[in-house]
């Protein structure tokens, strides 16, 4: 069967603040995912807690909203327990690199087939507008009185300099753009990390709308940016925050094995030497034997 | 000239090894060095070091001195020293005594007390409870603002966020509760006042920081405007962190005094007091507020005076006075620990003077509501209506959910037949309340309860409709018994009567 993009969208109305970035988001999830053609039911989509965090719901995938922060471990155990699913996780800037930051990294050194999909809005969203770790230095929020002191961490950096085999970035001014690189990011074998440009309509920055992304957004692709270079891509990230650039930072030329494909591998070595359930406690008093010698 | 060919030296003996054992790490290095087996592993854990130390048998030992150049502590395996030690020398320089780290007689840290500076009367505001809650942490000198985002407490958190720089006060949104109450855990140890504000999921996050603070005895503010639960839930109000405030604060024998404000003046008065005692006891201090609370707005008188704070003689303060000061939740050795609980107990134990309730109306009253933070507004109006109804209704509303005013309780209650619990959880003041008689031992009447969760208030008409419905029932088991709670058990020692 050929699933449309209309086959991806749930009968919940979103109740995101009318032109908030995320509703791009989502549309062009339908069509990633009408693309790669997996049915609604084999797709478990993970999230965190914030506006954006809302998303499974707008899906006919299976969804799961979790915990505030830690999106990416459910995701990984639900990954390890039904390694078939293809498994889909998003979030806010702030549910991934604030309370959620030191999960990203393990994440990315286990390699695990996941796609991490961050609406970046520079902004906490759902608890109405306070500073986010990507908001920038001098930011005034409500808890940023005088100016935001500290510097923003650099999304696509962090996650390059852990080693991700896939970065990309995109934004819903260009809905063919971000669309196919979420495509591109649920193909790739191991972990992939899109982060979206997501305005936040409501507490987001005046100059940093929509409007603005259309007129300075820059594809990699028409730079000549070749993504199989990592140090190339790491000079461009260095642009986040005043440029935008949008395509595929980095893909790794050759993919290094998931970490469910090691544990395959692991388990095939095994293939006939395991024992069988039900002898379960000879495996527990040969190990007794052993210890006693 | 004389040689000394005529008196040939004896032959000098090499020096064998030797340890002190609260020295050696039990890393296992030198083991293998000696071939002749000299050193073994050890079995007991040194109670000094909380580390298992190497054993020496010495017996077939060659004093070959391999084992030494094996043992990478300075202080560790060394030769024993051959020549006579003169009296009153130690033996050798342990690390401790080594000149170099002597230091001059330093002075003794003393209490800086704190001072109170009148506070010019002000006119009456009008507040959210968030926001009085946030004035009454400046009225006690709080500086020191740590906390993440999360409705409905950030309104307490974004005045301070607004505040705090213009007093040379740090505010820092942290980037999750975790590393919140560690900042607070830090700012604590130097004697500082700090606080945070939070709601249910947040102060879930923070129980383990504050286990900690507890175990180190350092002194902080937690404001947990309680919202809906489990997980999620909504940012409607509810009482259902009661259970985690009075018994759960994190792992291990913990407790910290919990207010349970029901106004934004008190939201401001008890945040003041928290700070108070958290110094007094060096112990958190919980304030539980609730969703409905910290968003509304009523009148809150200012203080007649602030605090400026002094200085803790406990505290890491970073100078030559304070040099020995520890901040710390381990004690390694079983004895030392249950010693630190038994200290901690007598705490506990001394922080009973500081229960608190209101009773209105209690003194004939033939039905008492209990109820505190926002329900207990609507049972105030439940009893004024009950009153005008010619039924002898009284309020009794804790203030400090732990420790729970008992003896306040009992006084309330010395003739009333019923008593009706509203909450907006399932049974979580119910069960500090049974908890707090059982242990004092106090019957209780028969007890009803009006409770809603997930968001729902109780309502007036409800509780009026409640106590009315507990004062209708009849009562079974006699009321005069030693527990007028119902008891159907056979066992003869359980002292409820039924079992005649
Ligand atoms: C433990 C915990 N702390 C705080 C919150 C409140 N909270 C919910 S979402 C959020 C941050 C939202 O920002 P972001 O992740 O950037 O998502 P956005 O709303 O901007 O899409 C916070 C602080 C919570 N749900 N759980
Ligand atoms: S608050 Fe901002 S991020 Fe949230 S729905 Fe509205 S526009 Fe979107
Ligand atoms: S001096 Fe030599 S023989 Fe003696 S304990 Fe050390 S290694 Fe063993
Ligand atoms: S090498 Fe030194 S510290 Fe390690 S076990 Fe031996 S004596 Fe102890
Ligand atoms: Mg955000």
């Amino acid at each position: 069967m050929n699933c449309q993009p209309k086959d991806f969208k749930s009968d919940l109305k979103p109740i995101w603040c009318p032109g908030c970035g995320d509703f791009g988001v989502v549309q062009a999830i339908y069509r990633a995912l009408a693309a790669v053609g997996r049915l609604p039911h084999d797709i478990a989509f993970v999230s965190g807690i914030g506006c954006s965090s809302r998303i499974p719901g707008y899906t006919t995938a299976y969804g799961f909203n979790s915990v505030h922060g830690r999106a990416l471990p459910i995701a990984q155990g639900l990954k390890i327990a039904n390694p078939d699913l293809l498994v889909l996780v998003a979030g806010g800037d702030g549910d991934g690199f604030s309370i959620g930051g030191g999960h990203v990294a393990h994440a990315i050194r286990r390699n695990i087939d996941l796609t991490y999909i961050v609406m970046d809005n520079q902004i906490y969203g759902l608890t109405k507008g306070q500073l986010s770790p990507t908001s920038k230095q001098g930011l005034q929020t409500v808890t940023s009185s005088l100016g935001s002191l500290e510097q923003p961490v650099n999304p696509l950096l962090y996650v390059l300099s852990y080693g991700a085999p896939f970065v990309a970035q995109g934004t819903p001014a260009d809905m063919a753009g971000l669309a196919a690189v979420i495509e591109e990011a649920i193909r790739f074998p191991g972990f992939s990390f899109v982060n979206v440009q997501s305005p936040c309509v409501t507490f987001g920055e005046d100059d940093w709308q929509l409007k603005q992304h259309k007129a300075v957004m820059k594809s990699l692709q028409s730079l000549g940016h070749d993504p199989a270079d990592v140090i190339a891509a790491m000079r461009l990230a260095q642009g986040y925050g005043h440029e935008l650039h949008t395509g595929v930072f980095y893909r790794a030329p050759q993919p290094p094995p998931t970490y469910d494909a090691l544990v395959r591998a692991r388990q095939q070595e095994q293939a006939g030497k395991a024992l069988p359930r039900e002898r379960v406690l000879e495996l527990f008093a040969a190990k007794k034997k052993e210890t006693a010698a | 000239m004389a040689t000394s060919l005529e008196t040939p030296k004896p032959k000098a003996r090499k020096p064998k090894p030797q340890l002190d054992p609260d020295l050696c790490k039990g890393c296992l290095r030198c083991i293998d060095s000696c071939n002749h087996h000299c050193l073994v592993p050890g079995h007991d854990i040194d109670p000094r070091t909380g580390l298992i130390p190497i054993e020496l048998h010495l017996e077939a030992c060659t004093a070959c001195g391999l084992c030494f150049d094996a043992c990478p502590e300075p202080y560790g395996l060394r030769p024993e020293r051959l020549e006579e030690i003169p009296t009153g020398q130690p033996e050798f320089e342990r690390p401790t005594d080594a000149d170099h780290l002597k230091r001059p007689p330093r002075p003794k840290p003393v209490d800086i007390p704190d001072v109170l500076r009148e506070l010019p009367l002000g006119a009456t505001l009008v507040l959210k409870g968030n926001h009085a809650s946030a004035i009454g942490a400046l009225l006690a000198g709080c500086r020191h603002f740590y906390g993440y985002p999360i409705t409905p407490s950030t309104e307490g958190a974004e005045l301070l966020a607004k505040l705090l720089p213009k007093l040379n006060g740090i505010f820092l949104q942290a980037v999750s509760e975790v590393a919140t109450v560690n900042l607070m855990y830090g700012t604590a140890g130097a004697g500082l006042r700090t606080m945070t504000f939070t709601s249910s999921p947040g102060f879930s996050l923070m129980l383990e920081g504050v286990s900690y603070m507890i175990g180190a005895e350092l002194p902080a503010v937690f404001v947990n405007v309680m919202r809906g639960g489990p997980g999620l839930g909504n940012i409607a109000p509810e009482q259902a962190d009661i259970k985690l405030a009075c018994r759960g604060l994190g792992h291990g024998n913990t407790h910290a005094i919990v207010f349970a404000p029901s106004t934004p003046q008190e939201m401001l008065d008890l945040t003041r007091q928290a700070f108070e005692l958290a110094f007094q006891y060096r112990n958190p201090v919980v304030l539980l507020a609730d969703g409905y609370l910290g968003q509304m707005t009523g009148r809150v008188e200012l203080p007649k005076a602030l605090v400026q704070p002094g200085l803790p003689k406990w505290a890491v303060a970073g100078d030559a006075a304070h040099r020995d000061n520890l901040i710390s939740s381990i004690f390694l050795a079983e004895a030392d620990l249950e010693a630190h609980n038994r200290h901690l107990d007598d705490k506990y134990a001394r922080m009973a003077r500081e229960a608190r309730a209101e009773s209105w109306q209690c003194e004939d009253a033939e039905v008492v509501i209990v109820a505190c933070n926002t329900p207990a507004r609507m049972a105030r109006g439940a009893v004024a209506e009950l009153r005008q109804r010619g039924v002898k209704a009284g309020l009794f509303r804790p203030i400090t959910l732990w420790p729970f005013p008992i003896d306040a309780l009992a006084e309330a209650l010395s003739g009333a037949s019923r008593l009706v619990v509203v909450e907006a959880s399932a049974g979580q003041l119910e069960d500090e309340l049974r908890l707090a008689a059982s242990h004092a031992g106090l019957a209780l009447p028969p007890l009803a309860a009006v409770r809603h969760s997930g968001g729902v208030l109780p309502q007036q008409d409800e509780i009026v409709a409640g106590a009315l419905a507990a004062l209708a029932r009849e009562v079974t088991a006699p009321t005069a018994s030693k527990s007028a709670d119902p008891c159907d058990c056979s066992d003869p020692e359980c002292g409820c009567g039924d079992e005649e």
